[in-house]
């Protein structure tokens, strides 16, 4: 990496004094917005790249300032350098991603669901992603829904709101009512996106390139393959409202969790328009202080809801916060169905053997590692995935196995995970069926999420109930 | 014999219509004054009384397009919100008033906007560029830059639209999408380069 003086005093985190955390949030994120307001969005393949190796290139040479200025300081001060480093790097990391927003901001944003496999500070500051992208400007927007419609939404509703209330990854969220008086949310994608999604796998190929000599490669290869056809599926707004619509008619009203409708008329493959659900984002919700009791219920309602479409072969595959929303009668709304995996019969074989093995009869341990990782009984390393499996397998069952409410705030259970998956990763253990890509994300991200949450969840109670509901 | 003011509107009127009709149907290239004027039933003398030259037809037809899509942008929704905005209002307005001659357009604009071309008061372009231009300036007046703005960054504004212009009529993206994309960013890009006369 070339780096010269200036970079790496720009990087060192700031001393003490009056330019306190807080100060120097404030002032970051305002030079990130003016920035931000300024960037084209990146649809060229190569451009995208450098910016994503200019992120890692940032992200290194912050934490080599860290480094150095730990050799100068005594611990307090050490530790304080570090968190400050950590928001640096956030900020920045916030700030790329922002920037990008393709492939490579939905791979940013699963990393940030994953409390201390990175640090606090970022996990959090990454949140805002889902709500703080840089907007579109509504003559755009405009054209988008012309596009769709071949008509403005002047005329499509009775009334639009021109500003963004809420931005993703690949497109922004506008509040409007209809012509028959429901309020609803209008989620509009950038235009041209779905194509940078091919761009970027390109990319990504190109990178992985000098691992085909190893023995993963194959595995690795139809992993990349599944988060291209998965990406593929989520900037279709068409295949998204086919799964609400199958979600919601899982849920009933007593069960306190709702799935936003879709209205077929104003929904197309770049607008999608569903029923708008008012309530708080986790950080707001965390924010105000909520009761333990009301965790807990949330809690238990986002563990519900998981095991509920699981049950029903649906894997909610983007655990981010920015998915669940928190209505203040107490209901729970699921928000985004964009990543969602519809579990093919093979798979669902996959699911069912995984089922029995963890929960029932550990002796099929054997022959789910062989058909969930596609590695043979005789191959040398059979005895080292079987371990992981089983590790894996008890970690993830923890909180089922003991008798009562499981308290996902206490941070150990969580620890023990992370070190898993990054021993996982390390060992280069990663033969896998590529339906684990995603389904690993949504275990661990409703894991994260309920340990941000503080919750205590009798998940052990709430899989039983679910089980009694759907026996297949 | 006198040739009334009206005779003469509509004559001109007649030669657009053809000549729209000659570059869609036969395509740019193959048509020439010769044929437009034959078609119209004038004397090929008579059109060049009108026009000089094809690239001086096309240039009017683009033109009364255009004026036709900026008369209509202060009533858009959204309008006046941003700098952004009111420029990208403006091109894409233009855009889809030219959409009928997309077509022909690309090969038309090598010509008549070509950056190599000297430029004149007399050339093709040059009305369709000093019009769109005093919007530009009066886009970025009203958003917080009184001064006019220096030749050369009215140059750089030139020099993309010509390119989004290009990209757009070679555009086979649905709802030429690509295009979107592509003015929103080089849009951003110029904005950017006005921070520091704001």
């Amino acid at each position: 990496m070339d780096v010269n003086i200036s970079q790496l005093i720009a990087a060192l985190p700031d001393d003490g004094g009056p330019s306190s955390t807080q100060t120097l949030t404030q002032e970051r994120v305002h030079e990130i917005f003016a920035d931000l307001a300024y960037r084209p969005m990146p649809l060229g393949s190569l451009h995208r790249l450098w910016t994503a190796s200019e992120l890692s290139a940032q992200i290194a040479l912050a934490y080599l300032a860290y480094g150095i200025r730990q050799w100068f300081c005594d611990a307090e001060t050490a530790e304080k350098a570090l968190l400050e480093t950590n928001l640096r790097v956030a900020l920045k990391v916030f700030h790329r991603l922002g920037y990008l927003r393709g492939a490579f901001a939905k791979i940013g944003q699963t990393a940030a669901h994953m409390p201390n496999v990175l640090p606090d500070q970022v996990a959090e500051t990454l949140d805002t992603l889902h709500s703080s992208a840089p907007p579109m400007h509504y003559l755009l927007i405009r054209e988008v829904v012309r596009n769709e419609f071949g008509k403005d939404p002047e005329e499509l509703f009775a009334t639009f709101e021109r500003e963004a209330f809420a931005a993703a990854s690949i497109g922004q969220v506008h509040r409007a009512t209809l012509k028959t008086g429901e309020r609803v949310a209008v989620k509009i994608q950038y235009p041209g996106i779905a194509r940078t999604i091919d761009a970027d796998f390109r990319n990504i190929q190109a990178l992985m390139l000098p691992m085909r000599l190893g023995k993963e490669w194959e595995s690795v290869k139809a992993q990349a393959g599944e988060i291209h056809r998965m990406l593929k599926q989520e900037v279709d707004y068409r295949q998204e409202a086919e799964s609400l619509r199958n979600a919601a008619a899982l849920f009933q009203p007593e069960d306190g969790i709702v799935v936003p409708r879709v209205y077929p008329e104003v929904s197309g493959l770049r607008v999608l328009t569903t029923e708008l659900l008012q309530g708080t984002h986790l950080p707001e919700y965390l924010a105000a202080n909520p009761t333990q009791a009301s965790r807990n219920e949330f809690g238990t309602k986002i563990d519900r809801a998981w095991w509920r479409l699981y049950l029903a072969f649906i894997g909610y595959s983007d655990p981010n916060p920015g998915n669940y929303i928190f209505l203040s009668d107490g209901r729970l709304g699921l928000l985004d169905f964009g990543c969602v995996r519809h579990f093919t019969e093979e798979e669902r074989e996959l699911v069912r053997l995984a089922d029995k093995a963890a929960f029932e009869d550990p002796s099929l341990m054997p022959q789910l590692v062989q058909k969930a990782c596609g590695i043979h009984p005789a191959d040398p390393e059979f005895g080292a995935y079987l371990r992981i499996m089983q590790d894996t397998c008890d970690w993830m069952l923890a909180p089922h196995s003991q008798p009562g409410p499981f308290d996902f705030g206490n941070p150990s259970h969580f620890d023990k995970g992370a070190e898993l998956f990054s021993g996982v990763v390390r060992s280069r253990h990663v033969r896998a069926h590529p339906m684990y890509v995603y389904h690993n994300r949504a275990v661990y991200g409703l894991l994260a999420l309920l340990y941000r949450l503080g919750a205590q969840v009798d998940v052990a109670e709430v899989l039983r109930q679910e089980r009694a509901r759907n026996p297949a | 014999m006198r040739i009334t003011a009206n005779a003469k509107v509509a004559t001109r009127q007649r030669i657009l219509e053809v000549a729209s009709k000659l570059f869609l149907d036969a395509g740019w290239h193959p048509t020439t004054t010769r044929g437009i004027a034959a078609e119209a039933g004038i004397a090929t003398g008579t059109l060049f009384n009108y026009f000089a030259t094809k690239e001086a037809v096309a240039a009017a037809l683009i033109e009364t397009a255009l004026e036709r899509a900026y008369e209509g942008l202060p009533n858009q929704p959204g309008y006046g919100d941003s700098v952004e905005g009111d420029l990208f209002s403006l091109v894409w307005s233009g855009f889809r008033s030219l959409a009928g001659f997309r077509t022909f357009l690309g090969a038309a604009a090598e010509t008549i906007f070509s950056p190599l071309a000297r430029q004149s008061p007399d050339s093709p372009g040059d009305a369709i560029r000093t019009t769109h231009l005093q919007w530009v300036q009066s886009i970025i007046a009203e958003h917080g830059v009184p001064k006019p703005l220096p030749a050369v960054t009215l140059q750089l504004y030139w020099t993309l639209y010509l390119g989004v212009l290009a990209y757009w009529a070679a555009d086979e993206s649905p709802g030429q999408e690509d295009t979107l994309a592509l003015l929103d960013q080089a849009l951003k890009l110029f904005v950017s380069s006005l921070g520091a006369a704001r």
